[in-house]
């Protein structure tokens, strides 16, 4: 299957190649935490809702993880212009491609995020006029977070359809896309990353001393509350895993090397001890949650940074015979620009040795072909019809254009010429007249 | 050309960004720039007097403001690049290339923004436990407000640029980008602009948060009201000043005596607007300063309306002084830029354009290879039959007589003459035949016209798929390696 290929912007890039890639995939990483943590804040705020019908205490954590997603959610949008722009810059041919190619979706992601953001706002600023309508509130509170879920799907089909141009032939509209072998799969995979990432978070964040004082619980211990996390983090964990040997057996081949793989099975390997930790922390009494907190939270970090890294490997990998390709018609088609551009102003030259020959040619084209046409009658009438009409009267042509009045019911009036000086007015109208 | 071709029928590409180029904007100038500093200055007012009552309506704009900042405000920014990206891709790109460091400062700004406002609004309630918590707080308000008076300042740079890249032609660097001509006066007016329009719809909010306390209402209101005073006399001078600098520069850019006039129209009605909308407002806020408690709340609104259609108004000289480029003698507005010209007249357009499905124009395809010209080259700024739309403007000057190919064409070729806001026509003799066909063919019955995000694009042919430029020597492999 042989894939399209454009041309590249023909402006040099504004800082070396490598320089924008480390700031992408470092940008990147920071943008997608913070859109764990919101999606996360806010799948959890709600679970902890539908249980507060029953136990009054988990509406009261609902309410506190809803305070980190009014933070995190702004983090997120505004981490994520970096990464944006300098995808823009490095990969516009390709990215600008696959968002054109699915841009109904792409351009809903706007209005779906500030829905999304506008009912997170009331679920949170409004929450004591909800106290007696909790079906209500609880709506609201899963319609936000299925917006927040429907959003990374979105992207997710973008980025992973700008890697494959010779799929672009194939895809019509944004489903057709979203159905490319694999972007399911990441997508469960990421979802998978949000619970594990979201659950840390409110483990450590639940762990802080202010947290007791913060949400006072009347029976629930905040013991439990963190081993409710630390579980879900636990399991995530473990799916994790699973999804990514998903994602990677799923993976086309065009962005499959040796360097990738390596890559993969060395942030695989960093989260076993974490994993083991965690286990011993949940099953083993005499362990407590907190313990080895910090290497765990580090097997993770460095596992993140891996993959960050990897990911981008896979998208370089995947489109190096593009971007090579791209780059050698880019060279070449600026090449043909300038010969063309030479051989038009030989023309120029020609023609204006013309002119020379027929003064009034030069100024009839700049000021009035615009209008007039030699046989048609286009905005104005056309030539024939002001022969016939002053014909030898070469001073009425020149009058009127200085001062034209309105005649034809059914057109424009013209405008005036002040401008233009006797001389010119007279050579145009000869011009016309013998024409 | 490069990009595959995304296209809204309905309400038509260039609406598409202006309605949320101009939401984005009226947020950023009343509620961001102008008035940040005003709530700040509550704050410093509930301070100085120990009244709480300031605080607490300090805290009550702040939260208004925090809201539709932090949502609409904010994604209708990011919406500008997602939709400057989908409908002029050649456009936003080539920008991203020369202002890739302004508007990386531009994002660290904008996080810095983001982090205050969030600090200074969720930080409020608990600043009250001390003094010295309150007027660290209130330097936080002080530091919020610069900062998103610094972001419209990197924008304006870029925005002046669009219009006019000065220097940038010869010596394509940031800085002679950023000085263009236009940058001072552009910023002295949007800068005292958003000022007196935040002040008005901090007074306008004002007036109905205090409802039930009429004394306080007069003592608040007088005081927005001299700073946003004070504000317009300056908003006077930097009208005058924009005023007298960009016409004239204008004009010196624009060579059809047509297009001056329609030019001449649309900026004395900017300049008409701006008369009658300061001197009402100028007029409300002299009465609100001597008699705060006696204007009525309607003679806000309608300030703050008019400021709002002043702001609009503006962007739309701004927008249509610009064309027909879209950056400056560099790239016009259908996104081809003006060096490709002759190239693509020489050869045809459809040869290029790395989507198009049709390259030659034969006999029996003229009405599909129309299309396909069409899409090219008028799609960016008018749609078949949404707003802008091509059968409406055929309709306006041929009325319901027959359509004729060949007057279409003779208008066409040369509608950049007549209407200098149109780019010339890009392509070659026989594309100009059959877009001139394919339009005469609308008349009677329009076929639905679909962008790449619902057709998709075709199969690469010979032309998308290869790398080579007809007999020209292959400059990027010079020993002829076939690949
Ligand atoms: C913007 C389009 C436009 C341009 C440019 C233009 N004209 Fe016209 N011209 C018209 C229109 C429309 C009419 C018909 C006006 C009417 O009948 O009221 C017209 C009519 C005329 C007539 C016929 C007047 C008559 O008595 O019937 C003459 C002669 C003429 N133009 C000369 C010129 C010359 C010379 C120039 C260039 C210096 C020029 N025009 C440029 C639009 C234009
Ligand atoms: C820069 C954007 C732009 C491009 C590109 C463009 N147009 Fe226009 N066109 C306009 C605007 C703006 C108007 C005026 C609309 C109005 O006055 O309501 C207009 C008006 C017209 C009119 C009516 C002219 C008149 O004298 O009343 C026609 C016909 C037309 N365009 C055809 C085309 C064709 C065909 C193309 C493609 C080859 C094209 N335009 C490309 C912006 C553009």
């Amino acid at each position: 299957m042989t894939a399209p290929i454009p041309r590249d912007i023909p402006l040099p890039l504004p800082a070396p190649e490598g320089l924008l890639e480390i700031l992408l995939i470092a940008a990147f990483l920071v943008h997608i935490l913070f859109v764990h943590l919101m999606i996360g804040g806010s799948m959890f705020s709600l679970v902890c809702q539908i249980r507060g019908l029953k136990t009054p205490d988990y509406e009261k954590l609902a309410y506190r993880i809803m305070q980190t997603v009014t933070v995190n959610k702004s983090l997120a949008v505004v981490m994520g212009v970096a990464p944006l722009l300098i995808i823009n810059t490095l990969y516009a041919p390709q990215f600008y491609a696959s968002s054109a190619l699915i841009g109904d979706m792409w351009m809903a992601v706007i209005p779906l995020v500030t829905l999304a953001f506008l009912l997170a706002y009331a679920h949170k600023f409004w929450w004591n006029h909800f106290l007696n309508i909790p079906e209500l509130h609880i709506g609201i509170a899963a319609l936000e977070t299925v917006l927040f879920l429907v959003i990374p799907l979105i992207f997710m089909t973008n980025v992973n359809l700008m890697l494959f141009p010779e799929y672009w032939p194939k895809v019509t509209g944004f489903f057709s896309a979203m159905l490319l072998p694999n972007v399911l799969l990441r997508y469960l995979h990421f979802v998978s990353a949000t619970v594990l990432f979201s659950s840390l978070f409110f483990v450590w964040w639940t762990g802080r001393k202010t947290f007791r004082v913060e949400v006072q619980f009347s029976e629930l211990r905040v013991i439990d509350v963190r081993r409710f996390f630390y579980a879900f983090a636990f399991g995530a964990t473990i799916f994790q895993i699973l999804t990514g040997l998903m994602v990677f057996v799923s993976l086309p081949a065009q962005g499959m090397s040796w360097g990738f793989t390596a890559l993969l099975m060395l942030g695989g390997l960093v989260v076993l001890p974490a994993i083991w930790w965690m286990w011993q922390n949940l099953t083993r009494p005499g362990h407590l949650l907190d313990d080895n907190f910090k290497q765990i939270l580090t097997c993770f970090a460095c596992a993140t940074i891996i993959m960050g890294i990897a990911r981008h490997d896979y998208r370089e990998n995947a489109l190096a015979d593009h971007k090579a390709a791209i780059a050698e018609k880019t060279i070449n088609y600026q090449a043909a620009v300038k010969e063309a551009g030479e051989q038009a102003q030989l023309a120029a030259i020609k023609a204006k040795e013309n002119d020379v020959a027929a003064p009034g040619a030069a100024a009839f084209n700049q000021n009035c072909a615009a209008c007039h046409h030699a046989t048609l009658p286009t905005v104005g009438p056309a030539l024939q019809e002001i022969k016939e009409a002053y014909a030898n009267n070469p001073d009425g042509i020149a009058a009127w254009t200085k001062a034209p009045g309105k005649k034809r019911p059914d057109s424009m009036k013209m405008p005036g010429f002040p401008q233009l000086s006797d001389d010119e007015l007279t050579a145009i109208s000869q011009y016309i007249l013998s024409h | 050309m490069d990009f595959p071709i995304f296209h809204i029928d309905f309400i038509g590409n260039r609406m598409l960004i202006a309605v949320d180029a101009i939401l984005h904007v009226i947020i950023n100038h009343a509620l961001a720039v102008g008035a940040l500093p005003v709530i700040a200055l509550l704050e410093l007012s509930g301070i100085r007097t120990k009244d709480p009552r300031w605080d607490r309506l300090a805290y009550r704009l702040l939260k208004i403001i925090f809201i539709i900042t932090t949502t609409v405000g904010a994604l209708t920014g990011v919406g500008i690049w997602f939709s400057a990206s989908l409908i002029n891709p050649a456009a936003i790109g080539s920008l991203i290339r020369v202002f890739f460091w302004g508007w990386f400062v531009e994002w660290i700004v904008f996080v810095c923004e983001v982090s205050l406002i969030m600090a200074y609004f969720l930080s409020w309630q608990s600043s009250a436990r001390s003094p010295e918590a309150k007027l660290k707080h209130l330097r936080l308000g002080i530091f919020l407000a610069a900062f998103s008076w610094i972001t419209m300042a990197i924008i304006v740079a870029i925005l002046g640029f669009m219009m006019d890249p000065g220097n940038w032609m010869s010596e394509r660097t940031l800085i002679s980008g950023v000085l263009n001509p236009m940058y001072f006066p552009q910023l002295a007016f949007r800068t005292t602009l958003a000022m007196v329009m935040g002040g008005m719809t901090m007074i306008c909010l004002t007036y109905l948060f205090t409802r039930n306390d009429l004394p306080f209402r007069t003592t608040v209101i007088r005081a927005i009201s001299s700073w946003s005073g004070i504000w317009m006399l300056t908003l006077i001078i930097a009208s005058v000043w924009y005023y007298q600098v960009i016409p004239q520069h204008m004009l010196a850019n624009i060579p059809v005596a047509v297009t001056t006039q329609e030019y001449v129209s649309w900026n004395s009605s900017l300049k008409w607007l701006l008369t009658v909308g300061l001197s009402f407002v100028g007029w409300v806020l002299w009465s609100s300063v001597r008699h705060p408690g006696q204007v009525h709340g309607a003679k806000y609104l309608a300030s703050v309306l008019l400021l709002f259609a002043m702001l609009g108004q503006f962007e739309r000289v701004r927008e249509f002084i610009r064309k027909p480029f879209i950056i400056g003698n560099y790239m016009y507005a259908n996104g081809i830029r003006v060096e490709d010209y002759p190239l693509l007249q020489r050869d045809g357009i459809l040869q290029h354009a790395t989507y198009a499905g049709i390259r030659e124009v034969t006999a029996d395809n003229k009405v599909a290879a129309g299309r396909e010209v069409f899409e090219q080259t008028c799609t960016r700024c008018h749609t078949v039959n949404g707003i802008n739309s091509i059968r409406g403007q055929l309709k306006t000057m041929y009325g319901d007589k027959p359509w004729q190919p060949e007057v279409i064409a003779a208008y066409i070729e040369n509608m950049h003459g007549a209407r200098y806001f149109m780019p010339p026509f890009p392509g070659n003799k026989a594309e100009l035949d059959a877009l001139s066909v394919y339009l005469a063919s609308q008349q009677k019955r329009a076929t639905a016209f679909n962008g790449a995000q619902t057709n998709g694009i075709p199969k690469p042919d010979k032309i998308s798929a290869s790398t080579v430029y007809g007999t020209l020597p292959n400059l990027a492999n010079p020993h002829g390696e076939q690949q």
